[in-house]
């Protein structure tokens, strides 16, 4: 283990135990028999529903038929079929219609499709349930192996990659080829990561007076997809620096609620023809005069959020930290009074932060 | 000894809860069934005997032709009217005939009535044998205990 590097270890095992996925595991499947059986029973019906319209459609071509009439359930009466056009069909709730040979067809025909519509519905919830059944299976599996999950921080950059290489390969416990997995992810990671801190660092000197209390909704670190290691990592630093904001400004805390509708109009204003993720950012509501140096910033971050969202590789400033974390659940970092003299500033000293501020953006995005 | 004696009682109360309490519910399923055949039989009976009394020659009826779509059935002739016996045959009867059968088809409904109750009767007496066994075991550990 390197020095300053920071790490977790934790078996997989202990995030889901064994026997618990196990037992998601078997509920699911339950579950999807059940839905099973529906989708059977559903099926008869549409089977069913055809069989009649065929006969529907046969029946008028004699004036009458010679069958056998039920009489009760065990007692029959042989007789004819008469009026062969004239069907009298229930609707529900004790309405009957009598239709000709054609509408009652076409009344099942609607009624067939109403079937099918479950039918389909029915089927994506098998779907949906099968897969999240091979995910409990797998998750079972691998917790039984004993797969551990690895968790760095990122220190540096340049020599962290070389670090990381060391650690992947000596912290990676479990399986084989995981550790190879680990290594390379842990590369990756370790590189993003330090790009954050520098970004991180440059808005941090630019915003330190001017953070509001964060609405901070940092999710729960997720542990089982490795692609959301990268969203974890970021949220695990942005928290950190979350607390550091909040300590230093808790003075409009209400605002926020009331900067969100503010917000939410502004974004209208500004179009930027991209769709945005607002709702988030509360901007200052008693500050009309900051409103102009604010909109520029807000604009900014907007669309500096929205672009990672759609990940594309231009992105404008990004003086605001973005601390969502989860898309939609955003994290607000405001800036209120010291915004309107720093806003020049910060607009430059943004600038060249420019191609860093994507992966702020982009676990600002998720 | 307690332990033993709770394993027991353990043992116990597992009997009655995986075999006897399903017994008896499938014991009573199966009397539900023949209630309602009798019943289907009682019905038969009295539309006959209605169709008897009012001299009913020919009949107009709804069909049910599937999914509660109905048509117009006529039937002629009333007289002669068929009739499940069982096995997948079915009989043609005069009324008469069928009235009899019915009589005789409602006779042995009764009879294997009368044996699925005494079965469900001594499944429920096993029962409370096995209840009355758990609480003397009980009531002698709770003894033990003083």
């Amino acid at each position: 283990m390197e020095n300053g590097v920071k790490g977790t270890v934790t078996p997989l095992a202990s995030v889901f135990p064994v026997e618990g996925a196990q037992k998601a595991a078997k509920r699911v499947q339950e579950t999807l028999a059940n839905r099973q059986k529906e989708l059977d029973y559903v099926h008869n019906f549409v089977v069913d529903n055809t069989n009649l319209v065929n006969l529907v459609q046969r029946l008028p071509d004699e004036l009458s038929h010679d069958v056998m009439v039920p009489f009760g359930t065990v007692a029959f009466f042989p007789g004819r079929l008469i009026h062969t056009n004239e069907f009298l069909v229930l609707l529900g709730e004790g309405y009957y219609v009598e239709r000709t040979s054609r509408q009652t067809i076409e009344i099942l025909q609607r009624r067939g499709k109403v079937l099918q519509e479950q039918v389909d519905s029915l089927k994506a919830t098998i779907e949906d349930l099968k897969i999240e059944a091979s995910f409990f299976d797998t998750t079972a599996i691998e917790a039984a192996e004993g797969l551990v999950e690895i968790r760095e921080d990122c220190v540096e950059e340049s020599p962290l990659e070389e670090r990381a290489n060391q650690s992947g390969v000596s912290k990676s416990v479990g399986s084989f080829e995981d550790n190879t997995k680990d290594a390379t992810e842990d590369e990756e990671y370790a590189r993003m990561m330090a790009r954050l801190d520098e970004l991180e660092k440059v808005e941090l000197a630019a915003e330190s007076n001017d953070e509001d209390g964060d609405e901070d909704f940092c999710s729960s670190i997720s542990p089982h997809a490795f692609d959301h290691h990268l969203s974890d990592l970021m949220d695990s630093v942005q928290q950190t620096e979350d607390k550091r904001a909040i300590n230093t400004t808790t003075e409009y805390p209400l605002q926020n609620i009331g900067l969100k509708q503010d917000f939410v109009k502004q974004s209208a204003i500004e179009d930027l023809g991209v769709p945005l993720m607002p709702k988030e950012k509360p901007i200052s509501v008693e500050k009309p005069l900051l409103s102009p140096g604010l909109r520029k910033k807000v604009d900014l971050s907007t669309a500096s959020r929205t672009e990672v969202a759609e990940d594309k590789s231009t992105s404008y400033r990004s003086e605001t930290g973005s601390n969502s974390s989860k898309a939609f659940t955003g994290s607000i970092v405001e800036h209120t009074h010291g915004l309107q003299t720093k806003s020049v500033g910060q607009t430059t000293t943004s600038q060249p932060s420019k191609p860093v501020s994507r992966f702020k953006m982009q676990k600002g995005g998720r | 000894m307690d332990e033993i004696r709770e394993n027991k009682v353990q043992r116990f109360e597992e009997f009655i809860d995986c075999r006897l309490k399903p017994d008896l519910v499938r014991a009573i399923a199966e009397r539900d069934k023949v209630f309602e055949q009798q019943k289907i039989f009682l019905d038969l009976k009295r539309n006959i005997e209605n169709l008897e009394k009012n001299d009913v020659t020919s009949l107009r009826t709804l069909v049910n032709l599937g999914s509660e779509v109905y048509m117009q059935a006529d039937v002629p002739d009333t007289q002669h009217i068929f009739v499940d016996i069982g096995l997948g045959f079915h009989v043609e009867f005069t009324w008469s005939e069928a009235l009899e059968f019915i009589s005789k088809k409602e006779e042995r409904l009764d009879r294997q009535i009368e044996e699925y109750t005494q079965l469900i009767a001594s499944i429920k007496a096993q029962i409370k044998l096995v209840y009355e066994g758990i609480r003397e075991l009980l009531e002698l550990s709770a003894d033990r205990s003083y």
